[in-house]
This record gives C-alpha cells, sequence and structure tokens, in this order.
C-alpha cells in the first residue's frame, strides 16, 4: 500500500492568544485523532512535533537564523506517516485532523521505495 | 486501543496556569506579571506542540512548570545583564541571587506547597484597592486560569471592558509593587470578608438564574468552591469561610436540576429531586457542622435555609417555620429588601398568608422593589397558595409588564399557561 507523509503546516498564529482551556482541548482533539487512526491502522508513525526557530543555509552559504516561525504562517511544525490505497483517501483523512480547523494546512506526500511505490 | 490514560484531566492547563502564575509572581514579583503571563502562555503552548503526536508525559504538570521557570529565568537573567551594566554606569542596585529564587520556585511548586502561593494570589486579587467586579474578573484570569473571552461571556460583559479592568488592576498592583503576602492577624479578618464577598459574588455570578445556562458559568461556580475549598483547608479561615463553603456545595448540588435539556431554568418547586447531588449535599452538611460558632454570619443562615431546602423530600414537607426564622436572623444581620421578600414567600409556605401578604405589601410601599417583577412575583405566589388562581395570574401578568430579559419572560408566560390550565 503506499505510504505518505503528512506535513503539518503553521497554524501557531491563532493559539498565541489562545486561554488555556482553547489549548488544551486542541491538543486533546489531535491526540483523538491520532489515537483514532493508529487504532485504525492508517497511522504507521504519529510522528513528532518541530520546535519553532532553528536555520537556514542558504545557497550562497549565508545563514538565516532565528524567529522564523514568528513571521512565516508556512512554518513547519510536525509531520506523521501514514499507509492507505491513495491520495483520495489521504486527502480525505488530513481534512478531518485538527490542522485546518487551527489555521494551519496539511501537505501530502507520496514516499517512494527505491524510486517506486510502496506496494 | 485508546491512550485514555495519556490524556489530560479537564482542566489541566488551566489549573496549571493558575499555579505558575501565582508562585512565579510570589518569586518576581507583581510588577513582572505580565512577563510571566506571557512566560506560562508559551510553555503550555509548547506542551501542546510536543505532546499532541507523542502523548503526555508521565508528570505532565512536572514538565509544563519546567519550561515555565526557564523561559521566566533566562528572561531575568537577561534582565539582570541589563541591570550589571547600568550599575557598572554608576547607578546602584543590589543584586538578588537567581539561583537562591531559583530554588525558592523549586520549592514552591511543589504539591504541598502549592497552596500556599495560590492562599496568597487569592489574597491580592481580593485586594481593597480594586473594585468588587475587577476583584472577580482577575481571579477568575489569575487563579482560575480563564481567558479573556470566557471571563467576559461568563460575567456577562463585553471582553473590552473585561480586558480593561484585568489591565488596570494588574498595573495597579504591579506599580504599587503589592508583595503576595498573607495578611497580618490584625488584618485578617477584614481581609478575609473582602475575600469570602468575592468567592460568594463569583459564584452568584455563575449561578444566577436571570441569565439562562452555559458551560462556562457552571465553570465559574465549580472555581469558586475550589477556591473556598482551598482556603477552608488552610489555616486562614474562619467558621464563616466554611458556612460559605457549604453554601456554594448545597447549590451546587442542585446545579444540574435546575435547567432542562433546552437549558430553560426549572424552580426549586418544579425540580426533579431526584437529581439532586446526595453526594455533595453530604458534604455541605458536614461542613456547615464544622461552621459552628458564637457568631453566625450570613453564610451560615443562607446555608441553613439551603440545607432546609435540599434535605426535604418536596416542597410542602419543607420545614417552612425555620426558614422563616432564619430569614429574621439575616435580616437582624443586614437589612435587605430581598430576603423579606423570600421570607415572605416561606412565611406563606408556612401556611400563614395574611403575615405574607402584609409584608410584602410594606415591600411594594418601598421604592426599593416597587418596579422588581419579582414582587409581583412573589405576590402571585402567596394568591396561588390560596387557592386564588385569578389573582394569581393577574400579578404574575404586572410582573410581565416590568423589565425582564428573554429567560425570565419565558419562565413567567409558562408560569401563566399552567396557572391558566388548572383554573
Amino acid at each position: 500500500m503506499p505510504k505518505y507523509m503528512f506535513i503539518y503546516r503553521g497554524g501557531q498564529e491563532k493559539l498565541k492568544f489562545a486561554s488555556p482551556e482553547q489549548i488544551q482541548q486542541v491538543m486533546q482533539m489531535w491526540i483523538d485523532w491520532i489515537d483514532d487512526g493508529v487504532e485504525a491502522g492508517w497511522i504507521l508513525d504519529a510522528g513528532d512535533g518541530l520546535k519553532p526557530g532553528g536555520a537556514i543555509v542558504n545557497m550562497d552559504l549565508t545563514v538565516t537564523k532565528d524567529e522564523l516561525s514568528t513571521e512565516s504562517g508556512s512554518l513547519i511544525s510536525g509531520y506523521s506517516m501514514i499507509e492507505v490505497p491513495d491520495l483520495i483517501m489521504a486527502i480525505e483523512l488530513a481534512k478531518d485532523s485538527p490542522m485546518p480547523n487551527s489555521g494551519g494546512t496539511v501537505e501530502i506526500r507520496e514516499l517512494t521505495h527505491n524510486g517506486k511505490q510502496y506496494e | 486501543m485508546k491512550q485514555s490514560t495519556n490524556q489530560l484531566v479537564e482542566h489541566f492547563f488551566r489549573h496549571e496556569s493558575a499555579n505558575l502564575i501565582a508562585v512565579l509572581t510570589r518569586a518576581f514579583g507583581m510588577r513582572r506579571i505580565d512577563l510571566i503571563e506571557d512566560m506560562v502562555q508559551v510553555a503550555i503552548l509548547e506542551a501542546m506542540h510536543a505532546w499532541k503526536q507523542r502523548g503526555v508525559p508521565e508528570n505532565p504538570a512536572a514538565w509544563v512548570h519546567h519550561v515555565a521557570k526557564n523561559r521566566i529565568l533566562d528572561s531575568i537573567r537577561r534582565e539582570k545583564t541589563y541591570e550589571k551594566a547600568i550599575a557598572l554606569s554608576g547607578l546602584s542596585r543590589s543584586d538578588q541571587s537567581i539561583t537562591a529564587q531559583e530554588s525558592m520556585v523549586d520549592q514552591w511548586l511543589e504539591k504541598e506547597e502549592l497552596p500556599d502561593s495560590l492562599l496568597r494570589m487569592i489574597f491580592v486579587c481580593c485586594h481593597p484597592s480594586l473594585e468588587r467586579k475587577t476583584q472577580i474578573a482577575l481571579t477568575l484570569k489569575t487563579l482560575c486560569g480563564f481567558g479573556i473571552s470566557e471571563i467576559s461571556r461568563g460575567l456577562l460583559l463585553p471582553s473590552e471592558t473585561v480586558k480593561k479592568r484585568i489591565q488596570r488592576a494588574k498595573h495597579s498592583l504591579a506599580t504599587a509593587n503589592v508583595r503576595l503576602e498573607l495578611p497580618s492577624d490584625d488584618q485578617l479578618t477584614q481581609r478575609l470578608d473582602v475575600v469570602h464577598d468575592v468567592l460568594y459574588l463569583m459564584f452568584n455570578e455563575g449561578y444566577s438564574t436571570s441569565h439562562g445556562t452555559e458551560p462556562i458559568r457552571d465553570e465559574i461556580c465549580e472555581e469558586a468552591v475550589r477556591l473556598c475549598h482551598l482556603l477552608c483547608e488552610s489555616p486562614y479561615s474562619s467558621p464563616s469561610t466554611k458556612a460559605l463553603l457549604a453554601l456554594q456545595l448545597f447549590h451546587a448540588a442542585r446545579l444540574d436540576a435546575r435547567t432542562d435539556e433546552n437549558g430553560a431554568v426549572i424552580l426549586l418547586e418544579d425540580q426533579d429531586r431526584e437529581k439532586w447531588n446526595r453526594c455533595l449535599i453530604g458534604t455541605a452538611q458536614s461542613w456547615l457542622a464544622n461552621s459552628k460558632t458564637d457568631q453566625p454570619t450570613r453564610f451560615h443562615f443562607e446555608a441553613a435555609i439551603a440545607m432546609q431546602h435540599c434535605i426535604s423530600p418536596n416542597v410542602e414537607a419543607t420545614d417552612w417555620n425555620s426558614i422563616v426564622n432564619f430569614y429574621s436572623r439575616l435580616i437582624q444581620l443586614r437589612d435587605s429588601p430581598v430576603y423579606e421578600l423570600n421570607q415572605a414567600i416561606a412565611m406563606g409556605q408556612a401556611g400563614d398568608t395574611g403575615e405574607a401578604f402584609s409584608q410584602l405589601q410594606n415591600l411594594r410601599d418601598s421604592d426599593d422593589m416597587k418596579h422588581y417583577f419579582l414582587l409581583d412575583c412573589a405576590f402571585a405566589r402567596i394568591h396561588e397558595l390560596e387557592g386564588n388562581t385569578k389573582a394569581a395570574i393577574d400579578s404574575y401578568l404586572t410582573a410581565l409588564s416590568k423589565t425582564v430579559v428573554p429567560h425570565e419572560k419565558t419562565l413567567l408566560e409558562k408560569k401563566l399557561r399552567k396557572l391558566a390550565d388548572s383554573g
């Protein structure tokens, strides 16, 4: 079966001014969604979050550092590994994730195995 | 398998945020409260990102504490560096050791030490220099970890108003650099009175029947009970604190029975008493027993009245004579037309409708209650008890002609329909 990577971007801004209660609700939504996926078997690896900030090495070897997060809504905040029959299914599952609801996006990319699709 | 064990208890972040704000403010001062709140927010967001995919760690509280503490210490270290630069330039500044403060914070965050910081924070939020409504808003924000939007929904105030009130309060406490201290013995009674009033009003804000229901309002009640309980378990409580807790618990026991599935209010006489929480009633009774004193306060009598309702199988079997007496004691303590109104109804229920009418008539002659629709409702109730349906209907119609909020209107109309059907 094909494997996909869900790449989560953005969704930080909306939470910045959220109350502790709202933050907890969002986290609970994630935990429930991931639990369901693991239980149903289509989540291979829930993945992990990525810390904001960090650094980018540019083409000219200059380095862009620090608060990348605060400005760019496109910052990758985490990833997960998925296994489903096709892209359409993966899209449906991503729609159910808490990401769109919290103001972020999910990028879906198929993984290759030696250049070929996973059997 | 669902990782239900991994899920957090309800309101975890909210309460941890309150704990952290209390401890960090105690260590680093009221003047840094804005910075502290920001750092606590960052720590909670960080926890969310770290936990959402991998699950909650074994000791989530310690995790959040650790992050928040380090964030604030980093920030203060930078501040100290700046201060040192100022000192070198010739201005003197005492340099407190951050290491000492850090170990204090660690100690105060220990489970058994936490209540002390929270109690100090209660006394700061209920500072006598602040207005009552501001005290409530600040308590909800700082000690209960509510967000501005939740507070404004709970207190039925515009968000901007709540925000401004809280900002001004924090600013004035920060400028005065109010310390997180427990009041000294000679001040304790006075300060405790203010705290009692705030917790009483906070509970009422959540409980008040005049606004319909919203989950947030039940939560305000829960928080008032939690703080009152915290105070009762401390050496700073008085018999009055315990009576207040009993009163809140008697009311809380009836919360689930007071609204129907559409959120409409059900009056005491129509409530399904099977739905009352026996366990809470029992707890309330033991706190009331525990509150005995030679100088009972209004909380004692109000709790005693609430108890009479709670332990009675129905309206008719209620000990209305005792309730009338408790209201007399209350009126001796503080003159209040609301007490007199309620007393009149209890008199009627006890069978003395004549006395009830004359008390209600006195209230109608005074200015306080004249325009208040509940006075007409009380008249209606007594007419009803006398079996005079027509007069009861007339009184309810008068009540309807006065200023009432939509949900009270619904309630009155329901009453009227019921009467019309029976008559």
